[in-house]
């Protein structure tokens, strides 16, 4: 999905047209939870983050936005060290969640990705039931109690507003779901294990408008547990999801701070010709 | 196209159009070749399947029998009857009659041909007889002054002008002066038997002052048993005995060794004597054989002179012969025939198989075949007793002759009387055998023997052949394809994955010569190694990535991630040598110096050299690649998507592969391990080269065994086109036809299921 559709003609948007109440939210009020410490990353030789400072508040949805490839993706699998898996990636500096740098040595990378969870962009649910979807993050804790895994399971359901679609066909195969479905199941998976911080990954951009809108809700209701970080590129998705914005632009963080003011009164050139479709 | 109006748009539009029409064209022509392939391969598939099923269905057809012409008996002044012959071309016939008339007719029409008379002594007639050898034609008659004479008859096929003329005559093996049995010459021989061979005979007789002798001959020089013309008189040495304490005899035969006697007694027992040593004649047994308050009417041996048949006063036919036990030998029931006889009259064993047939006392015939224990035929052909019987040596003929003096010629067609359900699948207890048993044991120099058509041990040993090949194959292929596809560096991948590949096309011929030739020496002489290895290589494999992982980082590091297992190679050929190096120390410390030896005394298990060790491993890499291949593309293809959800959730990359990439791979692996399993079902040269090919029914891992495949191999240039061993070795092939397919099919349904059930996006 681009974004010539929604934004390219427009030169500004129009937040309270979104329906959205109008918010004044500043970074100094917040409790902090990430914080990036001049963030490098290499692929190879090739530079893909320059020198990343951020804070990420607690309980806030914050969302990247910028053009494709600029890095948002990069940064965010950065927070729960998914590019340890590419081949090649090397990362300077430093990230710290509660104040515990997740790089250190020490750091149990699986216990780490427990503790962040995170959402594709294209929906991936196991080849297995819906119960066994949501349930498979407590099993590989070894948690085997019948009722406990009920409970959470209904709860995680419930959670990602899918428990009422869902309750009467929990043992069937998630993927005879549909799209806007399986990324709910692939939610509902992820704050089953009771994650504090949730990245998402483009999550809606590979569903229908329906769908996307259920999946907006349900990051709303759930910033009220979890800190919720969201890569998109629909600018209006941000506008209306998020608290915070940070833009990107060839791999370095232009502006961060509060949603209204990045899309009403931008910082930085580079954000106001983005937000106004200059390119992209 | 939308300027139709221009004219220069013309040029363009027909080349469009023929563009088109070729593009159609091609298309067309596409879709029917592969329409026409894909039609041909099932085709050229069922094909296969009706030549073998059309090869093999003679098998399971029933005898027939027509009935050729009939006549009254030939020279029926001359004497009742004592023996019907017919001989190999079924043209002449001949009747033995009590008057010493041997009467050859001809056997369609009943003219009679020649008519000899025996030569007796003077003054004497005949007072019993009996045959030996139905297939050389051997008779004997016992005499009334205690004599006995001993004739063949034989036939000479001449070539004249007017075509084929077969001339009998009747020829005396032992001269033509008569044996003297009882001494006294007084009392007459009421009941005689018979058995020689080219070295001595053996005749018993009793008298008519219920005396049993027994006299035995050993020839000087070697007995011929064809009529050469020459009349030379035959010189032997006579030893003569009397066996006390048997009366009531009413049949005598000699097994085919000279060693044991049967006498049928009056009152429906048998006595099993031993008479092997002439000086110490011991009765083994004495036993009932048929019911009380029956008789036996007849008494004869099957072909090959091993087993007694049984026919009783009420019709009961069954089968004996003596089997070896702790007690010693002790004649044993084998199996009863499913007969619906009234009083059995007569039982003629067919001289090439093991098969008979018996008439009784009203006119009902039947054939029947012992190992098979199957009735071919039943029949009423008369409305009279059936007297006598006689079979033609190649039993296809038979006459009859019956109460009221009327011959019948018949002609009847039993192919495959062998082939039974049992044969094939069920124990069965074969002559000399001492209890019932799967064998397969086709074909033997001579017509005595009884095939054994078993396809259990083939069956066995195929799946034996398999088993041991996939325990082999199985855990390397797919752990080395997990490895491969999920671990290892993207560089090292694309070096490892064609070069297990490519080991496919390695001919199975030069897998199972080196696997016969140099594998089975070389494990023979290093078994402790070879078992020792089986701790020593992971051993060696796990102190080796335990130091490895305690190295220095910097050193570490040096290796890039992924390319790890191939500091393995060095250390994996180290390990195999040490324990190939340790084979012989630990051979002398724990096993005696012979590990052979100790495993046949402390768990007998006998040791082949060419057995399922050998087999599986060699069998093993031959399928190895098959798998591997295919369980890495199953698992290689698992979306990233779902490793990286699994990971997201805080899977260690080992959970991720247990629980979410084997889970979603399963299918291929299934498939995978399936199409391994029917390779090593189907697979001939190496299980022919590898193994010793004994038809065996034991699982050890130190015997070899025989394959159905390569029974097929082996045997089918020696098996005649079209006898029941040839139809039988195309059934193996049905049958492994059968089994790929099974497996095949059942792969195929397994593998949509899962899916069905586990397919990724």
């Amino acid at each position: 999905m681009s974004m010539n559709n929604e934004t390219t003609k427009s030169h500004s948007i129009d937040i309270s047209a979104l329906g959205r109440e109008q918010r004044s939210n500043t970074l100094a009020d917040e409790t902090i939870c990430i914080t990036t410490g001049n963030l490098n990353l290499y692929y190879g030789e090739k530079r893909a983050l320059h020198d990343i400072n951020l804070t990420i508040p607690e309980k806030k949805v914050s969302a990247f936005i910028g053009p494709s490839g600029c890095g948002k993706s990069t940064l965010l699998r950065c927070l729960n060290r998914m590019n340890d898996l590419v081949d090649g990636c090397r990362i300077e500096g430093n990230v710290q969640i509660d104040g515990n740098n997740i790089y250190d040595k020490n750091v149990d990378v699986s216990e780490l990705r427990r503790r962040v969870g995170m959402v594709f962009q294209k929906p991936n649910p196991f080849p297995k039931t819906i119960y066994e979807n949501v349930a498979y993050g407590l099993r590989l804790q070894g948690i085997k109690s019948r009722r406990t895994i009920d409970e959470v399971v209904e709860k995680s359901l419930r959670g990602a507003a899918l428990w009422d679609e869902v309750k009467d066909r929990l043992h069937d195969s998630a993927l005879g779901l549909s799209g806007g479905q399986q990324q709910r199941v692939v939610i509902a998976r992820a704050i089953a294990i009771e994650p504090e911080v949730l990245l998402l990954d483009e999550p809606a951009s590979a569903l229908d408008p329906i769908s996307t809108l259920k999946i907006e809700e349900l990051i709303t209701d759930l910033k009220e547990r979890y800190t919720i970080v969201i890569v998109t590129h629909n600018m209006q998705q941000a506008a209306r999801v998020s608290d915070y914005t940070a833009f990107m632009y060839m791999g370095e963080m232009i502006e961060f701070g509060d949603t209204d003011k990045i899309f009403t009164n931008p910082g930085k050139k580079q954000t106001e010709d983005y937000i106004t479709g200059r390119y992209g | 196209m939308e300027k139709t109006s221009d004219p220069t748009s013309t040029p363009a539009r027909t080349l469009t159009t023929r563009m088109d029409r070729s593009r159609a064209i091609k298309n067309r022509i596409t879709s029917i070749s592969m329409a026409v392939g894909g039609i041909s391969v099932i085709l050229s598939i069922v094909l296969i399947f009706f030549y073998l099923a059309y090869v093999v269905y003679p098998l399971f057809l029933s005898a027939e029998m027509e009935k050729t012409t009939s006549y009254p008996l030939p020279a029926a002044t001359q004497g009742k009857t004592l023996h019907l012959a017919i001989e190999e071309q079924n043209r002449i016939a001949v009747r033995f009659t009590e008057q010493a008339k041997a009467i050859f007719f001809n056997v369609t029409t009943g003219d009679v041909v020649e008519n000899i008379d025996i030569t007796l002594p003077k003054k004497t007639n005949i007072s019993s007889f009996t045959t030996s050898r139905l297939a050389k034609g051997f008779v004997a008659f016992g005499l009334s002054n205690g004599q006995a004479v001993f004739a063949q008859h034989t036939y000479k096929t001449r070539y004249l002008a007017e075509g084929k003329k077969i001339i009998p005559s009747l020829f005396y093996p032992l001269g033509k002066n008569p044996i003297e049995i009882d001494r006294t010459g007084k009392h007459a021989l009421t009941h005689i038997g018979l058995m020689h061979d080219e070295e001595k005979a053996t005749l018993v007789a009793y008298t008519d002052d219920n005396r049993l002798l027994l006299n035995q001959l050993v020839f000087d020089d070697e007995l011929s048993d064809e009529d050469n013309g020459d009349t030379e008189e035959i010189s032997f040495d006579s030893t003569q005995i009397e066996i006390p304490n048997i009366q009531h005899v009413s049949k005598l035969l000699i097994d085919t060794s000279q060693s044991l006697l049967y006498v049928a007694h009056n009152n429906g027992e048998v006595s099993l004597i031993d008479i092997s040593d002439l000086n110490d004649i011991q009765v083994l047994e004495r036993k009932h054989v048929v019911a009380d308050g029956t008789e036996i009417t007849k008494f004869t041996f099957l072909t090959g002179e091993i087993s007694l048949l049984i026919g009783d006063s009420k019709g009961k036919l069954s089968q004996w012969f003596p089997v070896q036990k702790e007690t010693g030998l002790t004649l044993s029931h084998i199996r009863d025939f499913d007969s619906k006889h009234s009083a059995i009259t007569d039982i003629v064993t067919e001289q090439r198989r093991k098969g008979f047939a018996a008439i009784d006392d009203k006119g009902q015939l039947a054939f029947y075949h012992s190992t098979a224990h199957r009735t071919l035929l039943h029949e009423v052909i008369s409305e009279s007793r059936l007297n006598f019987l006689a079979v033609s040596p190649r039993a296809d003929t038979f006459i009859t002759e019956d109460e009221k003096q009327q011959v019948q010629f018949w002609h009847i067609n039993n192919e495959h009387p062998e082939m039974s359900w049992s044969v094939l699948w069920d124990q069965v207890w074969y002559e000399s055998y001492p209890e019932p048993s799967y064998t397969w044991q086709s074909s033997s120099a001579s017509n005595d023997f009884e095939p054994k058509f078993s396809l259990m041990p083939l069956a066995f040993g195929t799946l034996k052949a398999a088993f041991y090949a996939m325990l082999f194959a199985m855990p390397l292929a797919i752990m080395g394809a997990i490895y491969t596809a999920y671990f290892m560096a993207p560089k090292m991948r694309t070096y490892v994955k064609p070069t297990i590949e490519i080991m496919e096309a390695l001919p199975t011929v030069i897998l199972g010569f080196l696997a016969g030739l140099w594998l089975a020496p070389l494990i023979e002489s290093h078994l402790p190694g070879v078992f020792s290895m089986l701790i020593i290589l992971p051993a060696g494999v796990l102190i080796f990535a335990f130091g490895w992982k305690n190295l220095p980082k910097e050193i570490r590091q040096r290796i890039p991630d992924g390319w790890q297992a191939a500091l393995l190679i060095p250390v994996l050929l180290f390990t195999g040598w040490l324990s190939m190096a340790l084979s012989l120390p630990i051979e002398q410390l724990f096993f005696n110096g012979d590990m052979k030896m100790w495993l046949g005394e402390n768990l007998g298990l006998h040791y082949d050299q060419r057995n399922s060790l050998v087999v599986g491993i060699a069998m093993g890499v031959a399928v190895i690649p098959t798998i591997f291949s295919i369980t890495e593309d199953a698992i290689f293809s698992v979306p990233k998507n779902l490793t990286f959800g699994s990971l997201a959730l805080g899977a260690t990359p080992w959970q991720t592969l247990i629980y979410v990439v084997i889970l979603t791979a399963s299918p291929g692996i299934f498939s995978a391990v399936m199409i391994g399993m029917g390779r090593a079902v189907g697979e001939t040269m190496i299980v022919l080269m590898a193994t010793g090919n004994t038809p065996v029914m034991d699982f050890s891992i130190f015997q070899g065994m025989r394959t159905l495949a390569a029974n097929v191999a082996v045997e089918m240039p020696e098996a005649e086109v079209a006898s029941t061993h040839y139809r039988i070795l195309f059934l193996a092939a049905l049958v492994l036809f059968i089994f790929t397919f099974m497996f095949n099919t059942v792969a195929e349904i397994v593998r949509q299921r899962l899916r069905k059930k586990y397919s990724s996006l």
